[in-house]
């Protein structure tokens, strides 16, 4: 079976990613298989260095996998060279970053825009609709022609976010998306993306260690020392928590 | 300097300082060959006409301080604008000692410190490579019987004047490059604000004063022509106006650049790498003005220079029309006369060609994040290539087009005030196409190589890099 009769959007089988050699090596992820569904919020939670980042690296096709194999939809992306990969990344994959999500030097519509720019395409008419009516529910309207460094920061990730629904990519990834923010902001953020998923049928798979950031999701992967310890359906915050206090303890 | 106020690693201060040191080695040596050929020539001129050695002494040592004080100057500019593009990557690094209680005046003062270090090792091994070029040059020439065999003082304690020169030279330049310091603020180490626009103060003073001298130059450059059409005295007013006018656009560089940059950014059209790149040559304009700023004086120097010579060799070869052999001989000594002066004024361009290079690459340095997480976006290594190669193209194509074109224009001015006496008449600027044609060349070369070590480490830019907070 392949991955869209699955259910699933993105996949990794086997999964391993060493770094370094020999005694000093790192397995920063082992034998790690998962399948993130087609239109959920899927969350990946884990302590600070349990593989998180780097799960969210090999999946997106930023980083090779040491072994395994990985597939966004059902293009199989492990022996993708770099242009191919690429390209795969500006049409069917959109980020959201901790921080530095934005070109310093574009404006705010020219961010968001970049994606088809780079593609050396205009958008649609069906396509810039889209886009304009992203704009307007993410309240850039009147924001259009700043500069990322005139943001504030909740404002700087909501023009990350327009930027990454945009193309309407197969897949959204969020690395701590809300890692940088105030918290009243942070939950803002977190609201959008969970809208995002819910009424666009948008995949969105979100790194966090934040219990709160992921009881927003449909389901929450966790992760310990590189392999996935558990895999639940929507929880609550404190549930969350226990879940990871166990984890620490069991360390 | 490895206190606690240059943390950094040996590798990268190295790479810091290679402009620094590079132009300082270069700057040095020349003042030495310079100084050296000056004795020379005129301890062997002594040995021919007894009595004129001092006067050519007199003249040498004048044409020679001039085109020295070029160099050096083209250099200050170029290593203050180094240690504004390095004090932008430490900026973090200083915020973090503010915010554990450094003085910002200690701090750049170390940063000084730095550049007078790295000025004096420079301007010693500059020493010692025009020491070399001069000894082999001098065995060379009595060896193959051009020089007469006497006795040459090659180690003249002068030659210790342009080391100590360009060592303070470097010292001061650091400490106005490093103004940026003193407006770090600590929140900076804090905050996750990552790219803080440092806009600068308003400088009217300076903006006002820069316009008053093109303004006011340009107005004697004008009467310097008009009177140049009965008096030959006319060259002596359009010279201080042309010194006026050029020192005030040096001043208000970063009004006149930007522009100049913006412009020859639209030629690139509206692609993303194109767009991108002419954004980033305007990013800091303050810091591509100087970056760019000692090019246009070393290609404006050379053009005016060939300009004037062109015209003045045209004027004598159409006088002397039905003298043939006369004409051939004024030529080749016109000839020869340019092509020394050219490479003595060349040598500024060359100085500030070496820091437009570092320039770049370092603010290449400085963007890695940037570059990661524009090849996280779908930024192929082609795109990012092409990017940095039209940032490039567009600093120089800017500055060698500007300095063409002012070039021209004094030289034709020069050429005018000085010779229009003659036929009372505005005359067109005679053009040395060949030199013109070389210095396009330059540029176009110049372009493709400040490109290289940059665009190769740009496409090694891991996006993942991107995501990684520190
Ligand atoms: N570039 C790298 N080189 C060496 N080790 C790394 C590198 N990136 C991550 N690691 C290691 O891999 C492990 C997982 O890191 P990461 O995926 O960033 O964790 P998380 O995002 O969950 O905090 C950590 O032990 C980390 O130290
Ligand atoms: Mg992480």
């Amino acid at each position: 079976m392949n991955t869209t009769e699955l259910g699933l959007i993105a996949r990794v089988a086997h999964v391993s990613k060493r770094y370094g050699e020999g005694s000093g090596a790192v397995a920063a992820l082992d034998d790690v298989s998962i399948g993130i569904r087609r239109g959920e919020f899927t969350a990946i939670m884990g302590p600070s260095g349990s593989g998180k980042s780097t799960l969210m690296h090999v999946m997106a096709g930023l980083d090779n996998a040491t072994g395994g194999q990985v597939w966004l939809g059902d293009t199989e992306i492990t022996e993708l060279g770099d242009s191919a990969l690429t390209v795969l990344r500006r049409r069917r994959v959109g980020f959201v970053f901790q921080s530095f999500n934005l070109v310093p030097t574009l404006d705010v519509r020219g961010n968001i825009m970049l994606p088809f720019e780079l593609d050396g395409r205009r958008p649609s008419a069906k396509e810039q609709e889209w886009v304009d009516h992203l704009i307007a529910s993410l309240g850039l309207l009147n924001r259009l022609t700043h500069r990322p460094h005139e943001l504030s920061g909740g404002q700087q990730q909501r023009v990350a976010i327009a930027r990454a629904l945009g193309t309407r990519p197969d897949l959204v990834f969020a690395d701590e998306p809300t890692g940088a923010l105030d918290s009243r902001t942070g939950r803002e953020v977190l609201a959008l993306l969970a809208t995002a998923s819910r009424e666009y049928a948008q995949s969105i798979a979100m790194v966090t260690h934040d219990p709160i950031a992921a009881s927003h999701a449909d389901r929450i992967l966790f992760l310990a020392d590189g392999r996935v310890v558990d895999d639940r359906p929507r929880s609550s915050a404190e549930e969350i928590s226990r879940i990871m206090l166990s984890m620490e303890s069991a360390l | 300097m490895a206190g606690p106020l240059s943390a950094h690693n040996f590798s990268a201060q190295a790479r810091d300082h290679a402009s620094t040191l590079t132009v300082a080695a270069l700057s040095s040596a020349f003042g030495v060959v310079l100084l050296q050929a000056t004795g020379i020539i005129a301890t062997s001129v002594e040995s021919d006409v007894v009595g004129e050695s001092d006067s050519v002494r007199l003249a040498l040592s004048i044409v020679t301080t001039v085109f020295t004080v070029i160099a050096f100057y083209v250099g200050a500019i170029v290593t203050a604008n180094t240690f504004s593009t390095i004090i932008a990557g430490r900026v973090r690094q200083i915020a973090l000692l503010r915010l554990i209680g450094a003085q910002a005046r200690t701090v750049r003062r170390a940063v000084a410190t730095e550049g007078l270090l790295v000025g004096a090792l420079g301007a010693v091994l500059g020493l010692a490579v025009g020491m070399g070029i001069t000894v082999a040059t001098v065995a060379l020439g009595i060896r193959s019987g051009w020089l007469p065999a006497l006795e040459y003082t090659l180690l003249d304690p002068i030659v210790a004047v342009p080391v100590v020169v360009v060592a303070l030279v470097t010292w001061a330049a650091a400490w106005v490059g490093s103004r940026r310091v003193v407006t770090v603020s600590p929140m900076e180490a804090v905050g996750a604000a990552a790219e803080t626009r440092n806009v600068g103060g308003r400088r009217t003073a300076r903006t006002v004063f820069s316009l008053l001298l093109v303004l006011g130059g340009l107005a004697l450059l004008a009467l310097g022509v008009i009177v140049g059409l009965s008096f030959v005295g006319g060259l002596l007013i359009a010279f201080c106006g042309g010194l006026a006018s050029f020192t005030g656009i040096i001043l208000g560089a970063h009004l006149v650049m930007p522009p100049v940059l913006r412009l020859v950014g639209r030629l690139f059209g509206s692609a993303p790498t194109a767009r991108l790149a002419a954004e980033n040559a305007v990013r800091f304009p303050e810091r591509s003005s100087r970056a760019t700023i000692g090019l246009v004086i070393g290609v404006t120097l050379v053009v005016m220079f060939a300009v004037t010579m062109e015209s003045y060799r045209a004027m004598v070869l159409e006088s002397f029309a039905d003298r043939p052999e006369l004409a051939a001989a004024i030529d080749q000594s016109v000839t020869l006369t340019t092509s020394i002066f050219l490479g003595l004024v060349g040598f500024s361009a060359v100085i500030a060609a070496v820091g437009m290079v570092n320039n770049l690459s370092l603010s290449v340095l400085q963007r890695t994040r940037e570059l990661g997480l524009l090849r996280a976006l779908g930024f192929t290594g082609r795109q990012v290539r092409g990017m940095i190669l039209a940032e490039s193209a567009q600093m120089s194509i800017a500055a060698v087009g500007l300095g063409l074109v002012l070039g021209v224009f004094y030289g034709w001015a020069g050429a005018q005030s000085l010779l229009g006496s003659i036929n009372h008449e505005l005359m067109a600027p005679a053009l040395p196409w060949p030199l013109i044609a070389a210095t396009l060349a330059g540029g176009a070369v110049l372009a493709l190589v400040a490109s290289i070590a940059p665009a190769r480490r740009a496409t090694t830019v891991s996006p993942v890099l991107a995501l990684s907070v520190d």
